[in-house]
């Protein structure tokens, strides 16, 4: 399945297991596959958010439901990231993500897999969902997304 | 009832009306918050002349499951 991965989405793949070390997580979920496509242009000015807005808001979700629960960060600040193992597992909706790029893809008679066919598999989570829950904070219309997605 | 008494029994009003998204993220939040904190300062740790026994004492691990998880580098993205 990997080498009808676009070169693009190979590094968005890789980048998602460097966001899942950034954010101390153990698995690379579909909130990492999100930030990483963000990281392409194309992908951030069709959902209308950037990598960095998308981890400011992961950060600001964490946050509030910590308040939620009674604890209060106050000043900290996240300090380096964690090491990641040589093998970085997925969660159950990145693989199910992975699985509706491929279909997404097949049904365009595409000979790669995209960052597009990815961002369009990720549109697709039901909440609750870590991608779901971070385009909701951001705000992200998905219907007006995939509309902007076919010109890319 | 003391001042503390009262703080847990709001924190567990707290915990109990939170919805289960809010709960289980918040949960999610302190274990990211966990691993970065840990992985941080077994780093330090390490570099200061601690033995992998000595730091799994310390965060109440085994020698093996820290050194397991920390000894191996190269792979540090």
């Amino acid at each position: 399945m990997f080498e009808t991965f676009a070169k693009s989405t190979r590094v968005a793949f890789d980048d998602a297991k460097y966001e899942a070390a950034r954010r101390g997580d153990r698995r690379v979920g579909t909130d990492h596959l999100l930030i990483s496509l963000l990281n392409e242009p194309a992908i951030a000015t069709a959902v209308g958010a950037d990598a960095e807005a998308a981890r400011r808001a992961a950060e600001a979700l964490d946050r509030g439901a910590l308040k939620a629960v009674g604890v209060d960060l106050g000043d900290y600040r996240a300090p380096g990231r964690a090491s990641l193992g040589r093998h970085v597992p997925l969660t159950a909706g990145a693989k199910s993500v992975l699985q509706r790029t491929l279909a997404i893809a097949a049904s365009e008679k595409s000979r790669s897999l995209t960052p597009r066919h990815m961002m369009l598999a990720l549109l697709e989570r039901p909440a609750p969902d870590p991608a779901a829950d971070l385009l909701a904070a951001l705000g992200t219309d998905p219907d007006r997304t995939r509309e902007r997605l076919a010109a890319v | 009832m003391s001042k503390e008494t009262d703080t847990a029994a709001d924190l567990g009003v707290q915990l109990r009306t939170a919805d289960p998204a809010t709960g289980l993220r918040a949960a999610g939040a302190l274990r990211r918050i966990a691993e970065l904190v840990e992985a941080t300062h077994v780093a330090e740790a390490r570099r200061a002349g601690w033995s992998w026994e000595q730091i799994g004492d310390a965060l109440g691990v085994t020698r093996q499951s820290v050194h397991t998880k920390y000894g191996k580098k190269g792979t540090d993205v």
